[in-house]
């Protein structure tokens, strides 16, 4: 799964290279085209656009019944109800390539969460370090040591919630730039990225999770922990990012939804596409 | 219900996963976006549109009571149909129904009336359907004949319209930029009766009346008929595809482009209307490339962004074409493909490039969106005034068997409107027009008479039937109709003429020239079309269209020789006199039974676009082919030998039409202006005093007002 992650990562950082010194927003339209793009071929292709087009006419043509024979009660009520027939048949032939989009959508949109789901830390900000333990483990027993880069300071010494199976530690970000912290377990080394303040765009891994198909699906940006050992998440807290038009603060993914459908709707004439 | 899952297992399973999956649309981006954002907002459309129209609809009741649109408070039905069988013939009708051929016709006389119906002078279609919706003779709706001229260059013009430029433009670079839409304009005058229906709140649906082109405007939904044109502002221009060198030669109402083969590829063109943004006027050409596979006897069209396989002598569905003369504009079109022949040599016949009733680039419908409905719901249709292509049969580009298949399907597109119309009009008129009967009689006459010309040079053996087999589709189709019929509903089936063979042409134009009549420039001794060398300053009358015949006269021809008043006079009864009786000394027998002076026919105040004499031409005989389109030559009879070979441009007391009606007349001899009167009285309104035509009821269904000044009438 890690291979997948880092390819398909890696093409990400690829498409995003040419924004990460500008405003989040153009990357965000560049991808959403590009979404667009691939979304209007894979319905071109996984959808019955004969019966789009046609139920689409049908549709057409009820609505325009309804204001051609406004003053008949019967023909109104009639053209309702098929307005709605075609409606439910219509959202039939969307079902097909809809069900076909879930897969590479999923993917897309893990690996946009990666970019624009959270704000790295600024030099001076305060952060938690969660670390999450597999069952069966006594957090009081486990001999568990930090080791910050020079770039953070941990400021408290490791709390251990036994409910949450987890330890947590604040640390204060001192400058720019990825950093690593790691962690010794029974002897054992890991590593976890902390960014901060790297560009107006830039890929963020909240959590580096245990060896695990679900897991890794959902947390590619960093390769998996081995699956033998206690830790089972580490995961660092940054503030949740919101893209900024007039003063709204809005989530990405309503922006990133919006601006694809936008795209999808203005090109699909261009490539004969019917949705 | 087992059978219902194990029907619809996928039905089920997408409506089960759509339920499921409802809250994760927005995560499923804009795959879901599309298909649930379109179905929003078409029910929130649905929505709104329904709630309008219950809210308003008590505003729309007094709006009504108030303009005083009292519909059907003095009718005495709910539903009036009406079919125009345009051309159905008297003759050939009574014969078939003696013989049990139509039932539905024969039931209809049995419990209602049949007669023969008085046309107009002259019997041509765009007159008579003018007459039957006006309810006037021809001096009072201002149409004459397909064709009017015009007296400054004598050069003839489309009768029932006029489609001209934009009146303002603005002039940039090579392009002229249109700032107002083209100017459209209808020449029929005088009122429809559907107008006066629909001002009175009875709905109308009226479907491909002849002379409805431009679509009025009134209070209930119309598509134009006859006379609409296609996308190249003619009447109808077809286009045959040809890589035989010898088959290459100027066809009647056609364009004959040329190909060549590149081993099985063939590059070409169609040929799309005039680029009137450019300065310098050019064709707008649209890339067309064939790809001929021998082998399956087919070939795969490439057009518009489309690639249709062609199957040998079968028919494409209508192909829709766009045309970009430039700056982002797009001219839609609809044609129909016809590949004849794949080898030795590759054969293709295309439509007339109609206009797309989807995107309409001329108005056709009223109201505009009405042909957009109509091809949404039930497909794509002909729009083309004159529908059936006959000049294609005629020009021997499409076979007999390919015609009749265009044409019955060119019906079937509208029947299904008919059909619509009647399923939603619970109170009403409905009135449709099939120019099947017309067009399929003009070009299978031969069949019915053995000493046709025409009958030597094009017979095929499923011709002999084909005229009978029609009448027999048309009764079918009356049938259906009656069954759809409720109570307080009432059919009307009318012709606007009938017809006859035509055998032989006959040339008025050469007979003014042989007789000193028409002259021509010196050392020539025939013209070419639109009288190219006639000498108009040694010319005293000429012939054009179907069947008018003009006086050069001074002061109104830009160079007439005839003065009006007493001279232009005599110089009519003179004609009136020699051409009265004229004799085809060939055939002996007499080719004009009369001809009319339009002094002595009913006046209105569009008498003077009149021709000065209208020619009743004998059964058997009409203006000939060269005559109608102003060649002059030495021969004034000759044989007709085009596969159009019945015709009606003649004596209208020898083509009367057909009229069946579902209640009694009070006549046996109604005419087709009678119609409109007796229409309006079914749904209990005033004839207007304009209209010449009386009703063909008892006068019971009239208003009490309205009664006593018919009984005045009849007295």
């Amino acid at each position: 799964m890690w291979l997948f992650n880092s390819i398909f990562g890696r093409l990400f950082e690829f498409i995003f290279f040419p924004f990460i010194n500008m405003s989040p927003w153009i990357g965000m339209i560049f991808i959403s085209f590009l979404t667009a793009l691939l979304m209007l071929f894979i319905f071109r292709f996984t959808s019955n656009q004969q019966g789009i087009r046609q139920v689409k006419k049908k549709i057409i043509a009820h609505l325009l019944e309804l204001r051609l024979f406004k003053d008949s009660l019967s023909i109104t009520l009639k053209a309702q109800g098929n307005i709605l027939r075609y409606n439910l048949k219509y959202i039939g032939y969307s079902a097909k390539p809809m069900l076909v989009l879930i897969i590479p959508i999923f993917l897309i949109l893990v690996q946009l969460n990666l970019w624009f789901g959270y704000q790295d830390l600024a030099p001076g900000q305060k952060a938690i370090l969660k670390v999450k333990m597999e069952e069966g483990h006594d957090l009081f027993d486990i001999n568990i040591a930090i080791e910050p880069s020079s770039a953070l300071n941990i400021e408290t010494s490791p709390l251990r919630i036994e409910e949450e199976r987890e330890i947590n530690w604040r640390f204060l970000v001192k400058e720019k730039g990825v950093h690593d912290i790691t962690f010794i377990i029974n002897g054992q080394r890991f590593t976890k990225k902390i960014a901060a303040a790297q560009n107006p765009l830039s890929k963020i891994s909240q959590s580096r999770v245990q060896r695990n198909f679900i897991d890794e699906l959902f947390n590619p940006g960093e390769a998996p922990l081995p699956g033998d050992i206690p830790l089972k998440t580490i995961e660092v807290t940054y503030p949740p990012q919101r893209m900024n038009l007039l003063g709204w603060h809005i989530h990405w993914l309503i922006v990133y939804f919006a601006l694809s459908i936008i795209f999808g709707f203005s090109f699909k004439g261009i490539f004969k596409v019917e949705i | 219900m087992k059978h219902f899952v194990k029907t619809h297992k996928f039905t089920i399973l997408v409506l089960l996963l759509l339920a499921l999956t409802l809250p994760l649309q927005a995560y499923v981006g804009p795959g879901a976006g599309f298909a649930f954002l379109s179905s929003f907002l078409i029910l929130l459309l649905t929505l709104f549109l329904a709630l309008f129209s219950f809210l308003s609809w008590p505003f729309r009741f007094l709006f009504r009571v108030i303009k005083g649109q009292r519909a059907y408070k003095k009718s005495s039905i709910n539903k009036l149909v009406i079919i125009g069988l345009d051309g159905m013939d008297p003759a050939l009708a009574e014969k078939y129904m003696s013989e049990g051929k139509l039932p539905n016709l024969k039931k209809i006389k049995n419990i209602g009336a049949y007669a023969r119906l008085q046309t107009t002078t002259p019997a041509i279609s765009p007159v008579a359907w003018s007459s039957f919706m006006t309810g006037s003779n021809p001096s009072k709706h201002n149409i004459f004949d397909f064709l009017s001229r015009d007296p400054k260059t004598y050069l003839p013009g489309l009768s029932s319209a006029r489609i001209g430029k934009p009146r303002k433009i603005l002039s940039i670079g090579k392009y002229n930029i249109p700032l107002s839409k083209p100017e459209v304009k209808g020449m029929r005058k005088s009122i429809p009766f559907w107008k006066i229906l629909g001002e009175k709140g009875v709905f109308c649906t009226i479907l491909r009346v002849p002379l409805t082109f431009p679509p009025e405007k009134f209070s209930g939904h119309l598509l134009s008929g006859m006379c609409a044109p296609d996308l190249k502002g003619s009447q109808g221009t077809f286009f045959f595809y040809t890589t035989d060198k010898e088959k290459i030669r100027k066809r009647e109402s056609g364009i004959i482009i040329p190909l060549n083969k590149n081993g099985n590829t063939i590059k070409t063109y169609i040929s799309g209307p005039e680029n009137t943004l450019l300065k310098k006027e050019e064709e707008i050409r649209l890339p067309l490339i064939i790809t001929v596979d021998k082998e399956k006897e087919e070939a795969l069209l490439e057009v518009s962004g489309q690639k249709i396989v062609m199957k040998k002598e079968t028919f494409s569905d209508w192909i829709k074409l766009t045309f970009r003369p430039g700056l982002g504009i797009k001219i839609k079109a609809i044609c129909r493909f016809y590949v004849s022949q794949t080898h030795p040599h590759f054969e293709m016949y295309c439509t007339p490039l109609n206009i797309d009733p989807e995107k309409p680039a001329l108005p056709i419908s009223n109201p505009f969106y009405y042909s957009v409905y109509l091809a949404k719901l039930l497909g794509s249709f002909i729009t083309l005034g004159e529908a059936n292509d006959t000049w294609a049969l005629n020009e021997g580009v499409l076979s007999e068997k390919a015609f009749l298949e265009m044409t019955y399907s060119n019906h079937k597109e509208w029947e299904n409107m008919l059909f619509n119309a009647i399923n939603k009009t619970k109170k009403g008129l409905i009135t449709c027009v099939f120019e099947t009967t017309d067009s399929i009689q003009h070009m299978f006459w031969r069949y019915l008479d053995k000493a046709n010309p025409s009958l030597e040079k094009n017979h095929t053996k499923m011709g002999v039937k084909v005229i009978e087999e029609l009448y027999q589709k048309m009764d079918e189709l009356v049938g259906r109709v009656l069954e759809k019929l409720e109570k307080k509903s009432d059919l009307m089936i009318m012709s606007d003429h009938g017809f006859k063979s035509f055998r032989r042409g006959i040339n008025i134009n050469s007979w003014f020239y042989l007789n000193g009549y028409l002259s021509l420039k010196e050392g020539k001794k025939d013209s070419d079309e639109w009288f190219k060398d006639v000498d108009w300053e040694r010319t005293k009358a000429y012939a054009l269209g179907l069947g008018g015949v003009y006086i050069n006269q001074k002061g109104r021809e830009a160079k007439g020789t005839v003065q009006a008043g007493e001279k232009t006079e005599a110089l009519k009864k003179e004609l009136i006199n020699k051409l009265t009786g004229l004799k085809d000394e060939e055939r002996d027998t007499v080719a004009i039974n009369k001809v009319f002076d339009r002094d002595e026919l009913p006046s209105g105040p569009y008498i003077n676009n009149c021709p000065d004499l209208i020619i009743g031409y004998n059964k058997g005989y009409r203006i000939s082919w060269d005559s109608v389109t102003g060649k002059v030559n030495g021969i004034v009879f000759e044989d007709n030998i085009k596969a159009w070979s019945g015709d009606h441009c003649i004596d209208p007391e020898v083509v009367p039409g057909i009229f069946f009606c579902t209640k009694k007349i009070n006549t046996t001899s109604p005419s087709i202006i009678d119609i409109a009167p007796t229409v309006l009285e079914l749904f209990g309104l005033q004839v207007p005093y304009h209209m010449d035509g009386r009703s063909l009821l008892d006068g019971q269904n009239l208003p009490s007002d309205q009664n006593k000044k018919e009984k005045g009438k009849k007295k």
